[in-house]
Formats: C-alpha cells, sequence, structure tokens
C-alpha cells in the first residue's frame, strides 16, 4: 500500500521503504489531498481543519490494510500502477494508482454528505460547513422525525418500503393518467372505480359505480368491449405473434367450461363519454345529469389494460346479490383494468387545434401534382379535394407567381429546411385569386433518405398584409434568372416564353414535371457507387462531400461487424455512442430529422449498412425469450 | 526516535478506529431506520446508505401531503364496495380503529400492487437532473437490479447513450409545465440485468431493453424547490396477444412500405392486403400525423421498438380512421454468428389497433382515395 502511495507521490520509487517513511507518505498523501480538495471540483467553502481527520482516516485504511498485503504483491502493484494514466475510468483496473481510487471515493461520499445536509432541514440553516458525523446524527434524527408523523412501519407484517402503498397508488395513477375499474363480465357492471375518475371522465364515482359500463362507452364499441368481456367458451383464440418469425401462432388456452381462466391479460382501446358538466356529488341528481348526458356526448379514448379474475362469491359483498344469471354460481368473473386516457389529442378534439382556421394543409408529389388536400382547403378555395387531387399546383398559380413558386419548389426539393414562399395568388374554383403564403418542407423517409413528398401549409394572407412582399417578389424575378444561371442548372425555359394566354395554363402544369425530374437528373449523376441498393444510413445525395468519405472509410465487413456487436450489447462502459441530437426536434416541429447527425464517430468508421446492422443487432440480441413462456399466472404480455 | 514515532503512529491509529467505530455506529443507526429488510440492510454499503437516505426523505417531501388515507378508505366502507381484493370490508363502525388501518394497508398494497401489474411496469419518479428518486420495487422484475440498488442512482448511467438528448429534452421543464403537471410521453433504452430467463445477472452483462415511458410533471413541497418527473415504465413487448376485432398486423420494410398485411385490415380500412404492398405508410395517413409516424420511424430505427400515438389512416375511398401502432423492428431471417458481415434483412412488425370508426366516409383527401371512389 504505501509503495502505491509513494507512487503516487509523484516518485517513481522502486518500493522498499516502507516502515520507516509512512508518516512522511502520509503527509505527501495529505497534502496532495489537501491541494485537489481545494479545487473547485470539491465541495466549496471547506474548511481545512475538518479535511485532515477524514483524509488522515482515508490513508489510514490504506496503511492498515498495507499491513495486511504481502510486500510482493505490492510492489507488483507497484511498478504496474506508476507509469499508468489511463483514462477510462469506468473500469477500475489495478493499473490505476489507488490513491486515485481512494480520492474518487472520498469526493463521492463528500458529495453525498454534502447532499444529505442540503436536505435536512436542520442543517440548512447552518452557515458554515458540518463535519461528516455530525451530518449523519442529524440524518438519523430526521429519519426518526419522519418516522414519527404518521407511517406506520412498526407492524410486524408490514411490509417496509419507501413510500406507504396509499401514497404509491395515487403516485401510480397520477403518472398513468388513468383510473381502476372492476366489471362483471356478465352484464358489465362496474363494481369499483377508483376516485381518480373523476379526474379523467369527469364523472363521480357515485355516478359510475353500478351501473353498466355499456352505458358510458360509444356505441361503435360496444361489440369491442363485450368480446373482451366475453366468458364464454367460443371466445376466440387469442393469436400471437412470434416475433422471430413474424407468424401468427395460435395460443392454445387452458379455458375453463364457464369462466376464463384467471390471469388473462386484455387490452383494448374504446371511447368512453366524457361528462362536460361539472359533476353532481348528490345521488338525486343522478337523474337531472342522465338526460343532460344525452346532449353532451364527448367521447375520449381510453386504453384499458388488465386481466380477468373469478373470485368465488361467497366472499363477496353486497354486490353478489344484484347478478342473478351467473352461470357459475360460485364465482364472479370480472375484469379488473385500468383505463388511460392517451396524452395525444383524442380523435373528438381534431388534433388541428393549433392550426388558425384560414390555414390548410396540402400535399405534392414531388412534380407538384396534388396527392392530399385538407378539406378546409374547400371553404378557402371552393374546390373540393377530389377536384384538385391530381392536378399540377402550378396550374392555379397566378402567372406573376410562377418564376419564385418554381424556385421555391426546386430549393425545397434540395433542402431539409422549411421553406416559406412569399406571398402568391391562387386560382379559387370562381375565377377569383385567393392571396396565399405557403411554407414548403419536403417530408423525407427516414429510412430511405428519399422525398416523399412536399408538405405544404397554407395560409390566407389579407390583400394589405401581401404589398410589400409583392415588391419583394419582383425583385426576386431578376436575380431568379441569375441564380439560375449561376448554379449552372437548366434554366426554366417556360418562364421567359410564358404569355397570358389561356392555353399557357397547361404548359404551367410541365413546371413541375421539369424541376421534379431536374431533380432526378441531378441525382443520378451525383449517385454514388454505394448507392446501387438503397441503402440504410445513406447520406442524401447533395451531400456529396460526405457521401465519398464514408465509401473511403470502409471496412471490411466481417471485422467491423464483429467489433461492433459484443460492445455494444455486452458492456457495461458506454459504446462509442452518437449524440442523438434528432431529440429537440422530435419534440419540436421541425419536420427533418437527420440521421447524418447520428452516426457519430464509432459508427462512421463502418459502412453504413455495418452500422445500421451493429445498432439494431444489439438491440434485438436481447431478446430471445419470445412467446415461449406464456405464463398466465405471470400476468403480463410474454416478452 | 524511532520509538517515539511508533507511540505517535499507534496513537494515531487507535484514534482513527476509534472514529471509524463511531462512524459506523453512526451508519447502522441510519440504515435500522430505513424502511428495508433486515436482510438488504446488512450488505449495504455506506454510500448506498446514504443514496437510500436520500431517497427516502426526497420521496417524503416530494410526495407527500396527497388526500388523507384515511378518507378515502372510509368512504368506501360507508357505501359498502367491494374491492378487487374480494376481502370486502367489514362493517366497521370506526370502533376498530387499528383495524381498519391494517385492513386499508394490505388493500392498498394489493391495489398498488395490482395497478402495477396491470400497467406491465414500474414507477419512475426522476428529478430534473435525471436522480432516479423513487422506483417502485417491482423495477427488479424488469431491470434486474433491485430498488435498493437503483434508487438515487442518475438515469444517465443506466440508459443508452443515444438516448441521453432526448432524456435531458424530456426532463426540462418550466414552471408552468409542473404546474399543470404537463405530460410526457417517451421511449428509451435503458439497462437490463436480466438474462433471457429472467434471472439477474452481472450488470456488466446487460443488454438494452426498450421502455415506454409515460407520467407527468409534478410541483413538489419544501424544503428545496425541485419539481420531477412522475413516469410509469413499461417495456414494449415484442410479442404481443391479438384478440380479433379492431386489429391488424402488418408487416413493413425498413422504409415503412408494406410489404405484408393479414386480412383483417379490410373490414376495417377497406384496402385488401395485395393492394397495400409496396406502399408506403406515409401515403395512407393524414398529413398532419407526418411528424407522428416520423417520430415512431425513428424510435425503429434507432430503438427498435415503439409505440405510435394516435394517428389517422385514410380509409379506401373517403375518410379516416384513428389508429394507434405497436411496432417492433425484427430480423427477417435469423441472424447467424458465423456470418455476422452479410446483410440480415430487417423487418418492421406493427400491430395497430383501430380507434374509432370511420369518420367523414365521404370525405376525399388523398388522390389515392379519389381513385378507388367507386370501388368500396
Amino acid at each position: 500500500m504505501s509503495a502505491r502511495n509513494a507512487a503516487a507521490g509523484g516518485g517513481d520509487r522502486a518500493g522498499g521503504e516502507r516502515a520507516e517513511d509512512v508518516l512522511v507518505e502520509e503527509n505527501q498523501c495529505s497534502s496532495m489531498s489537501l491541494t485537489s480538495l481545494m479545487t473547485p471540483s470539491s465541495a466549496a467553502g471547506m474548511s481545512l481543519n475538518m479535511e485532515i481527520p477524514r483524509k488522515r482516516k482515508g490513508s489510514m485504511d490504506s496503511q492498515d490494510r498495507k499491513t495486511a498485503s504481502t510486500p510482493d504483491a505490492d510492489m507488483e502493484d507497484d511498478q504496474n500502477g506508476s507509469d499508468e494514466d489511463d483514462q477510462h475510468v469506468k473500469i477500475k483496473c489495478f493499473r490505476e494508482p489507488h490513491s486515485q481510487i481512494e480520492k474518487r471515493r472520498r469526493d463521492k461520499m463528500n458529495n453525498l454528505i454534502d447532499k444529505l445536509s442540503a436536505m435536512i432541514p436542520t442543517c440548512n440553516p447552518m452557515s458554515r460547513k458540518l463535519d461528516k458525523l455530525t451530518v449523519l446524527r442529524m440524518a438519523v434524527q430526521h429519519l426518526k422525525s419522519l418516522k414519527g408523523s404518521g407511517s406506520s412501519f412498526s407492524e410486524a407484517n408490514y411490509k417496509p418500503s419507501f413510500l406507504p402503498d396509499e401514497e404509491l397508488k395515487h403516485v401510480v395513477l397520477k403518472a398513468a393518467d388513468g383510473f381502476l375499474f372492476v366489471v362483471g363480465c356478465d352484464r358489465g357492471k362496474m363494481v369499483f372505480v377508483s376516485e381518480s375518475v373523476t379526474k379523467i371522465l369527469n364523472y363521480s364515482r357515485a355516478e359510475l359505480i353500478g351501473q353498466s359500463l355499456f352505458d358510458y362507452i360509444h356505441p361503435k364499441d360496444m361489440g369491442k368491449v363485450k368480446e373482451q368481456l366475453s366468458a364464454s367458451e367460443l371466445y376466440p383464440r387469442e393469436r400471437l405473434i412470434d416475433a422471430k418469425t413474424g407468424l401468427q401462432v395460435q395460443a392454445d388456452l387452458p379455458v375453463g367450461a364457464a369462466r376464463l381462466c384467471s390471469g388473462a391479460r386484455r387490452s383494448f382501446f374504446c371511447r368512453m363519454k366524457y361528462n362536460k358538466i361539472s359533476v353532481k356529488v348528490e345521488e338525486k341528481e343522478f337523474q337531472a345529469s342522465t338526460s343532460k348526458k344525452k346532449e353532451s356526448q364527448k367521447y375520449c379514448t381510453v386504453h384499458c389494460t388488465g386481466y380477468m379474475r373469478s373470485w368465488p362469491t361467497s366472499q363477496l359483498g353486497a354486490v353478489g346479490e344484484g347478478e342473478s344469471d351467473k352461470q357459475d354460481s360460485s364465482h364472479f368473473s370480472c375484469l379488473v383494468a385500468v383505463g388511460r386516457v392517451h396524452s395525444h389529442s383524442s380523435p373528438q378534439v381534431n388534433g388541428e387545434v393549433r392550426v388558425k382556421p384560414t390555414e390548410f394543409i396540402t400535399r405534392y408529389a414531388m412534380d407538384g401534382k396534388f396527392t392530399f388536400v385538407d378539406q378546409r382547403a374547400t371553404t378557402i378555395l371552393g374546390y373540393l379535394p377530389q377536384e384538385l387531387l391530381g392536378t399540377s399546383c402550378y396550374e392555379y398559380f397566378h402567372q406573376d407567381d410562377l418564376p419564385q413558386l418554381a424556385d421555391r419548389h426546386r430549393k425545397v426539393l434540395r433542402s431539409k429546411e422549411k421553406i416559406e414562399t412569399n406571398c402568391y395568388k391562387f386560382k379559387t374554383k370562381h375565377g377569383s385569386f385567393v392571396t396565399l403564403q405557403s411554407q414548403w418542407f419536403s417530408f423525407v423517409n427516414p429510412w430511405t433518405k428519399e422525398v416523399e413528398y412536399i408538405v405544404s401549409t397554407n395560409t390566407v394572407i389579407s390583400h394589405d398584409h401581401c404589398r410589400t412582399s409583392r415588391s419583394g417578389n419582383k425583385s426576386e424575378q431578376s436575380s431568379n434568372s441569375k441564380t439560375s444561371e449561376e448554379d449552372g442548372k437548366k434554366s426554366l425555359p417556360v418562364i421567359p416564353g410564358i404569355s397570358t394566354t389561356p392555353g399557357s395554363m397547361i404548359y404551367a402544369g410541365s413546371i413541375g414535371t421539369q424541376i421534379a425530374n431536374e431533380l432526378l437528373d441531378f441525382n443520378r449523376m451525383n449517385s454514388s457507387p454505394s448507392s446501387g441498393s438503397v441503402s440504410p444510413f445513406s447520406l442524401p445525395q447533395d451531400k456529396c462531400q460526405q457521401t465519398h468519405s464514408q465509401i473511403s472509410n470502409n471496412v471490411p465487413n466481417g471485422e467491423a461487424a464483429d467489433m461492433e456487436m459484443p460492445g455494444k450489447s455486452s458492456s457495461e462502459e458506454e459504446p462509442q455512442g452518437a449524440t442523438f441530437s434528432g431529440g429537440e426536434s422530435l419534440m419540436g416541429e421541425n419536420s427533418q430529422l437527420d440521421l447524418d447527425s447520428v452516426v457519430g464517430p464509432g459508427l462512421s468508421n463502418l459502412s453504413n449498412d455495418e452500422a445500421a446492422m451493429a445498432v439494431i443487432m444489439s438491440l434485438l440480441e436481447t431478446d430471445t425469450n419470445l412467446g415461449e413462456d406464456v405464463g398466465f399466472d405471470e400476468m403480463h404480455w410474454s416478452l | 526516535m524511532t520509538a517515539d514515532k511508533e507511540k505517535r503512529r499507534a496513537i494515531s491509529r487507535e484514534a482513527a478506529r476509534r472514529r471509524r467505530r463511531v462512524e459506523s455506529d453512526v451508519f447502522g443507526d441510519l440504515c435500522r431506520l430505513l424502511p428495508l429488510q433486515p436482510s438488504v440492510q446488512a450488505h449495504l454499503d455506506k454510500p448506498s446508505v446514504i443514496r437510500l437516505t436520500l431517497s427516502y426523505m426526497r420521496t417524503h417531501t416530494l410526495l407527500k401531503g396527497k388526500m388523507e388515507p384515511k378518507a378515502e378508505a372510509s368512504h368506501a366502507v360507508k357505501h359498502g364496495e367491494v374491492t378487487e381484493g374480494g376481502e370486502g370490508r367489514q362493517e366497521c363502525d370506526g370502533g376498530c380503529e387499528e383495524e381498519e388501518r391494517d385492513t386499508e394497508d394490505v388493500e392498498a398494497s394489493e391495489e398498488t400492487n395490482m395497478y402495477l401489474r396491470i400497467l406491465e411496469g414500474f414507477l419512475m419518479v426522476l428529478s430534473t437532473e435525471g436522480d432516479m428518486i423513487f422506483l417502485s420495487d417491482n423495477v427488479s422484475k424488469y431491470m434486474g437490479l433491485t430498488q435498493t440498488e437503483l434508487m438515487g442512482h442518475n438515469i444517465f448511467e443506466f440508459t443508452h447513450p443515444c438516448d441521453h438528448d432526448e432524456i435531458r429534452n424530456n426532463l426540462r421543464l418550466t414552471a408552468e409545465e409542473v404546474w399543470c403537471g404537463a405530460k410526457r410521453d417517451f421511449v428509451m433504452r435503458i439497462k437490463s440485468a436480466l438474462t433471457h430467463r429472467g434471472r439477474s445477472a452481472n450488470l456488466k452483462s446487460a443488454t438494452w431493453k426498450v421502455l415506454h415511458c409515460q407520467g407527468r410533471a409534478k410541483v413538489c413541497v419544501a424544503p428545496s424547490s425541485v419539481s420531477c418527473l412522475v413516469l410509469t415504465c413499461q417495456p414494449l413487448p415484442l410479442s404481443h396477444t391479438l384478440l380479433s376485432t379492431h386489429t391488424f398486423t402488418s408487416q413493413h420494410s425498413m422504409d415503412m412500405k408494406f410489404t405484408y398485411c393479414d386480412q383483417r385490415v379490410t373490414p376495417l380500412l377497406g384496402y385488401s392486403p395485395e393492394e397495400l404492398l409496396g406502399r408506403s405508410i406515409y401515403s395512407l395517413c393524414h398529413t398532419l400525423d407526418t411528424n407522428c409516424l416520423t417520430k415512431n420511424h425513428l424510435n425503429l430505427c434507432f430503438k427498435s421498438q415503439s409505440v405510435s400515438g394516435q394517428y389517422r389512416m385514410l380509409v379506401r375511398g373517403g375518410g379516416y380512421v384513428w389508429v394507434e401502432s405497436h411496432s417492433a423492428v425484427i430480423p427477417s431471417v435469423r441472424p447467424s454468428k458465423s456470418r455476422p458481415g452479410a446483410h440480415q434483412p430487417l423487418c418492421i412488425l406493427s400491430v395497430t389497433y383501430v380507434l374509432s370508426g370511420v369518420e367523414q366516409p365521404s370525405l376525399q383527401l388523398s388522390l389515392d382515395q379519389t381513385v378507388h371512389r367507386h370501388s368500396r
């Protein structure tokens, strides 16, 4: 041990002097640790006096251990430890000087002690820093006080837990945004509903308990729910998908004579009524609310998951009385489930909440033909969607706007960004023009990186707003021709030749086709050898340089994959992961999610395909226990 | 000279031993106060004791102050309701306080266990820095690591580094979001020390498990004004139990084009399976849901499993339905270790639940729907 200390102390001592120089070494250790403790990384404001006892204890420990260990071992370790400066600190190997390990442990402990003192109310007001022992003692006191206030820990059969179950239950329901319910299988009678249903469906518990579940379900979903609750033998067999083969397999359920086997899982979505009116607590008002209910038929989608359960009716209290048609008089079958409302917008809230009423969305194929038209377009443009679908958008653009829109079209096919158009005129059904402004982006398939279509969010602009941008539009026109020449792309021959004759409209339609063809030609010219077959993670075509560098980094197949696969799945240390910078954009509105930035340093050394393969293989190798042990007493889906 | 030194060393050694003993005693006291089984207590090292103490304190301050448990229980007693446990409430007229409390405890415990079992997941409370303040004790069933091993540690130590940014984004909470209990819903990969057979292995041989985390932000009580996320975490299963109505399965190539669809899609969406082959799912869906599908697709590419959330699929000839898809990436062919570099074709397997009926059946939104106008 001391030999190690010696090494850490900065000497390359061969070892040997141990006993005599222990004190000296300790001091060296102390001084070293002191300086490290003075750095900002350690807790600030530490008083030196406090530190020395701790440190010395640490070094005392090591010294004690030293006496136990054999000299030879120490020697060896010392020689290894002295010249190693490996920064792979995740793996604690003996190559690291022991004092570093000790230091880290001390720091960690100090960190914890600081956190502890921050949490203890009595510690907080203290201006000076408390020493470790005091903090610990105060923690003991604090815990005792916490326990004293109402939590029943003292029961012999009580299962100790960090959170009393009552509270845990509330937390679970809050997190799950759900409510528990128990429904009899025969008539759908709700025998139990948890309190949290009020927050979710806005009905009071009293209103629901004893009622039939079917009264609260959307009429079209009743058949679905009935089937789920069905207790008959003729219940359709459950089908499983075996993820290994992707095939469906029939599972033979041990269905009992008249009841479902307990523990069978159920999972379904159904639309449940949502009470818009404030909850009436008193039961006598229930009748009134029933009639009002018919007016407010709001539904929300509830995901119900649970399992079947049957109890001997002898155990049940009041519920058993009303049930006269139980097939099996000694058992009451029911579904015990949790209903969760989805965090996404419910169906009846159209999902277009954020979109303003003067906005509509369209999709274009790459050549500008309408492939999708939102129904709101009808009020704005006068056309029904089917009248627009299949026609080219250029047929409706005003001639003055064709150049700038063509230019935007070209841009959007090559860019990942959202492209804003200037204001332009769109011909409505009745011949007049409406001024629109649009935001286009080309939607790219995340896997193939090919453009699937262009999405356009179109806003109606009042005429006034548009004046300034229209003047900008004119200057755009002149710069348009310039830029198109600069790029060396085929300049659009149609623009100069457009005339105001009606026949030009047909010509306009071909603008889009031309632009699309341009892109295809461009792609073909720049296609890299590796993209003969569509490979995953292949870079977009306009990033030629990167494509080339990827090719040059190709590693022979077998090696690379081998290297990555075991590494990723088996070791604790973080694999050379790439940062998933797409995180932000996923949350936000951004439409283009870039795989390029994800392929980080480690993966980019492989070819694209191997990288993809490696990542996915490592994930898949974990789960081979697929669908084999369908243990219903386990009450969870097979993994 | 040497003797003097010896003496001093001996004294300091004794002093150190005494200090250590005192410290150990205090640690022991602290340990015994923790709500753990004695067998677990015996094996805790000092940092763990502190870590768990911190968790305990944080859990209490963050999560206490909810509805009075007794109030709810007595309400239930009055109305003679039956709970799932089947242990009907005894007619307790308030005289048997102690008994009532015990029954409540047992029932609360059962109820909680049941929730967690039904939800098929565990509960996690995360601080905004990512510390796992609290985990329900069934976490060991999913991660192979026990509650005591994990509580107090930081989530970033256990999750896939590629997901860290996304997790960080989700942890970011503005004051307003905390106040109104903003929701969170995301997928992440977490280490699992479970072997294939469900036994716990060493963390060093941990594999990645895909977790679907859903929950809300929560505002907390003093002393330290920290907000946290309360999440339920469910592993996404790779096998699905299918029931006959309102679901269908489909297979896709990695670009989300259909390669197979089962027959049940026909009564639900109107398409025959053959019609769908080769079509991209993006062309079959409502444009406003493009983001939702993209996120799903990316989750699949990187994490191999995903839950899509609700989106609209266009019905043949007009209208749309709301659906939700649960998908996973699977190898089409069993990968063989002897040829690791060979291209293994992958495909996406999806189970799609249809949530609603056909909405606006006469409305044609896409070009494709106009083609099939009269052939429904």
